[in-house]
């Protein structure tokens, strides 16, 4: 028997099957990656492992006693500890505070000694090898990066038996990537399950010793992690082949420069940028983590105040907000890093999300014509394939991949004609992926300019037409064409002001 | 097309339960007293519960939008008190007495907004304070001295009535109708829900969210001095501290009618429930024989317990 062992594993919500009779082996020593398109079931699986949610039937037994956790916190009391890409630290607390939160020793006064959580931390992160983190800082502070290694750390810290990793990479650089996945494969070698969930399928074939698939609420195989090609695995995961995930560049891009930077500062974050964005081309944006990448989308949004010229269609223009960024002649739209706290109501209805920007276009002398409003939500939903069962759902209860959906056509319809797009893949499956690289692709040929920042270099490299690569606050690098190459977008990116 | 007629019904669900327990309290109440369920002691819980539900009309609005005012009580009071001192019991001078009033309400509410957007001043804070000033400031005003009796015009439109209906019902209705129709069929409405529901979201797609802030405390000042001048003619005169009751009550309807404390959802129509609930309620004390202190508690409790009941189906959605 496994030691970690899942059999004939149902749940339902209400009428949707979302587990049908699942069975799961995971061995103590292994990596074990969980792979599936949103909405397979592996969420739902991952949180009757950790206690969030009861299964209807079949169990679940870790080291021979059946695991019938009925909360998270039950869930770690049986030594499951799990990472999620939605992050749960408490942003008011420093790192080393998160990292032993409901899990410090308590002073014989019963009060928490900062000395000895600090002293914790920076033990455990001398024995982890974490990258470079000061413990005493607050975590409001951090990064999205950053903040993951912590929630890494925090589920570490309490030695658990098994470790879940759901898409606990999505905002990682590469280097940070490599870290964990070291780090995942050293936490096995020491006797842990580790199990472990991406989108990312090379990282999965690296790190996994097997690969469990699932579809549709089933097991539908398990792969040695070498042993299976990635078209393999994408088409177990599709129960199809899929045809490309990226599409063809296209040479789409005109002369017209739609969006001008020049000279863009703003503190320390962004050191004079300059950019030139042309209709119909696909900008890239590149760099290690943290390199003012953020800071750039936000400036050109309008959410940050930053100095310099930003010129639309030729002609000059003052972003003071979102709303002025919407509103500035062609129009600057962004899809912003953090979908849940900054594009979608999630307890909203998906029409209210979609037509939230645009309410002037259904309205009429100061009154909603809510049957236009249907109509355009009826047209958004079409054009980009939005799975849903109505759109008076809320857009919370959609996967990962349909949120986006929501939010790019959020975007279209306000007409902007400059799209910035902030890390548009961030836990969206690899189907939806692709549907959202030809989309991009059919924009750029409508005439459209997209600016793409995202932390997966494959991305940028089969789907910009130049890519910007940005370090220490400053553009080091513009590559084009056959340039635009792994290695020549590292270099660039630790060049540090030479341009490549 | 089902899923989106449930859906429909399940977003309304605690605004029918507020209207249920208002009818099931009602009943209760006649059958205990019998003259409860009169047509004219119908007339007069309307007239009573329009005060509250008036104050909460705009406090529905500022709570939709995140935020609460607690400055009614002393917005209510200090118009009532210069509606008597500025018309001294003469109708002609509130031709231009009510419009100024309604307006000064306004700019006790553009102030509070603006504390709040552009010096960053918390709500509870901003509005507490102004309450306090207000408070203050008509203290001094009036030296505590008692003003003049309400203009017959006031009590009028507080008390009179056409036909079966009272004026008073009236005037609820049509702005109950206006609240209605600005949360659901315009712009401004939508924008008020996703501020409520989350700020940055609303401000990254571009919403002038200072602006509905502001104009969410506008409409709050607006009501409560317009609450204040009726309330006046239904009273007969003005005096310190008759806006006390309505903090606690206009806050109470709202939660009760099914909204959200924290925002982004709820209705008017939920809020006009709450207002009937808690003059029922408040009818229904006395006619247990208790003295007023008692009352006050077992009214606190009750509406504690009401508003527990009233989030607990919100609560378990969320952690379903």
């Amino acid at each position: 028997m496994a030691d970690l062992e899942a059999r004939a594993v149902t749940k339902r919500f209400g009428g949707v099957l979302a587990l049908d009779g699942v069975d799961f082996e995971a061995d103590a020593g292994e990596v074990h990656a969980l792979i599936g398109e949103n909405g397979a079931g592996k969420s739902t699986f991952i949180k009757i492992l950790t206690g969030a949610v009861r299964p209807d039937e079949g169990e679940v037994v870790l080291f021979g006693e059946p695991l019938a956790a009925r909360s998270p916190r039950d869930a770690a009391s049986h030594g499951v500890a799990a990472v999620f890409q939605e992050l749960s630290l408490v942003p008011d607390l420093t790192v080393a505070e998160n990292v032993w939160f409901r899990r410090e020793r308590l002073t014989p006064l019963g009060t928490i000694s900062r000395r000895r959580v600090r002293r914790d931390t920076r033990a455990l992160f001398g024995r982890l090898d974490f990258p470079p983190l000061d413990p005493d800082i607050e975590v409001r502070s951090l990064s999205v990066a950053e903040r993951q290694l912590v929630e890494v750390a925090k589920a570490v810290a309490g030695d658990p038996r098994v470790l879940i990793l759901d898409e606990a990479t999505s905002a990682l650089s590469p280097k940070e990537v490599s870290w964990l996945l070291d780090l995942a494969r050293r936490l096995a070698a020491g006797g842990m399950i580790v199990v472990y969930i991406s989108h990312r399928l090379a990282e999965v074939r690296e790190v996994a010793s097997r690969i469990t698939v699932f579809r549709n609420g089933h097991s539908v195989g398990v792969t040695e992690g070498a042993a299976a090609s990635e078209d393999e695995i994408v088409s177990m995961m599709l129960g199809r082949r899929l045809e490309r995930l990226y599409p063809d560049k296209e040479a789409t891009a005109t002369e017209a420069v739609a969006l001008r930077v020049r000279d863009l500062r703003f503190g320390h974050r962004l050191r004079g940028i300059d950019l030139d964005l042309r209709e119909g081309e696909i900008l890239g944006v590149g760099g290690l983590q943290g390199q003012g990448q953020l800071e750039l989308f936000l400036s050109l949004f309008g959410v940050l105040r930053a100095r310099g010229t930003i010129e639309l269609d030729g002609r000059p223009v003052k972003i003071s907000s979102p709303r002025a960024a919407l509103a500035a002649g062609i129009g600057l739209a962004l899809v912003p890093e953090d979908r849940q706290n900054q594009g979608l109501l999630l307890p909203k209805s998906v029409r209210e999300n979609v037509t939230l920007a645009v309410t002037k276009r259904f309205s009429r002398r100061g009154l909603l014509d809510l049957e236009r409003e249907r109509a355009l939500v009826g047209d958004a939903i079409r054009q980009l394939s939005i799975v849903l069962s109505s759109p008076e759902q809320p857009v919370g209860s959609l996967s990962g991949g349909n949120q986006q959906k929501v939010v790019i056509s959020k975007l279209l319809l306000t007409r902007a004609k400059v799209l910035l797009l902030y890390d548009l893949t961030r836990g969206v499956d690899v189907g939806t992926k692709g549907e959202i690289f030809q989309l991009m692709r059919n924009l750029a040929r409508e005439g459209y300019a997209i600016l793409f920042f995202s932390t997966d270099l494959q991305e940028l490299i089969h789907v910009a037409d130049r890519v910007a690569v940005i370090s220490d606050g400053s553009v080091t690098g513009l590559l084009e064409g056959e340039a635009i190459t792994e290695d020549r977008i590292l270099r660039a990116s630790v060049a540090g002001g030479t341009a490549a | 097309m089902t899923t989106f007629a449930l859906r429909r019904l399940g977003q309304n669900r605690p605004i029918l339960l507020a209207y249920g327990g208002a009818l099931a309290l009602f009943a209760v109440t006649s059958a205990f007293s019998p003259g409860f369920a009169s047509a004219n002691h119908i007339r007069i819980l309307l007239i009573q519960a329009s005060f509250v539900a008036l104050v909460a009309l705009g406090q529905s609005f500022v709570i939709l939008g995140g935020g609460i005012d607690l400055s009614v009580p002393w917005t209510l009071n200090g118009s009532a008190i210069l509606m008597t001192l500025f018309a001294d019991g003469q109708n002609r001078p509130l031709v231009w007495v009510i419009p100024l009033l309604v307006a000064l309400g306004g700019l006790i509410g553009l102030v509070n907004g603006l504390g709040i957007t552009a010096l960053g001043v918390s709500p509870i804070i901003m509005t507490l304070g102004m309450n306090v000033i207000l408070s203050g400031g008509l203290l001094v005003y009036t030296n505590g001295s008692p003003t003049a009796a309400a203009p017959a015009f006031v009590e009028t439109l507080a008390t009179g009535r056409v036909g079966p209906v009272p004026y008073n019902t009236l005037i609820w209705l049509a702005l109950a109708s206006l609240a209605t129709v600005v949360l659901t069929w315009t712009a401004f409405g939508r924008h008020l829900y996703a501020l409520g529901t989350n700020r940055m979201v609303a401000q990254f797609s571009g919403i002038a969210v200072s602006r509905v802030t502001v104009v969410t405390y506008v409409i709050s000042g607006m009501t409560a001095a317009f609450a204040g001048i009726l309330l006046t003619g239904y009273v007969g005169q003005a005096y310190l501290g008759m806006g006390d009751p309505y903090l606690f009550a206009s806050v109470a309807a709202v939660a009760i009618g099914g909204a959200s404390i924290l925002g982004g959802s709820g209705h008017y129509l939920g809020t006009i429930a709450g207002a009937l609930i808690l003059t029922v309620l408040a009818g229904l004390l006395p006619i247990l024989n208790l003295n007023t202190a008692s009352l006050q508690v077992i009214y606190g409790v009750v509406i504690l317990a009401t508003v527990a009941l009233a989030t607990l189906p919100g609560r378990l959605a969320v952690t379903r």
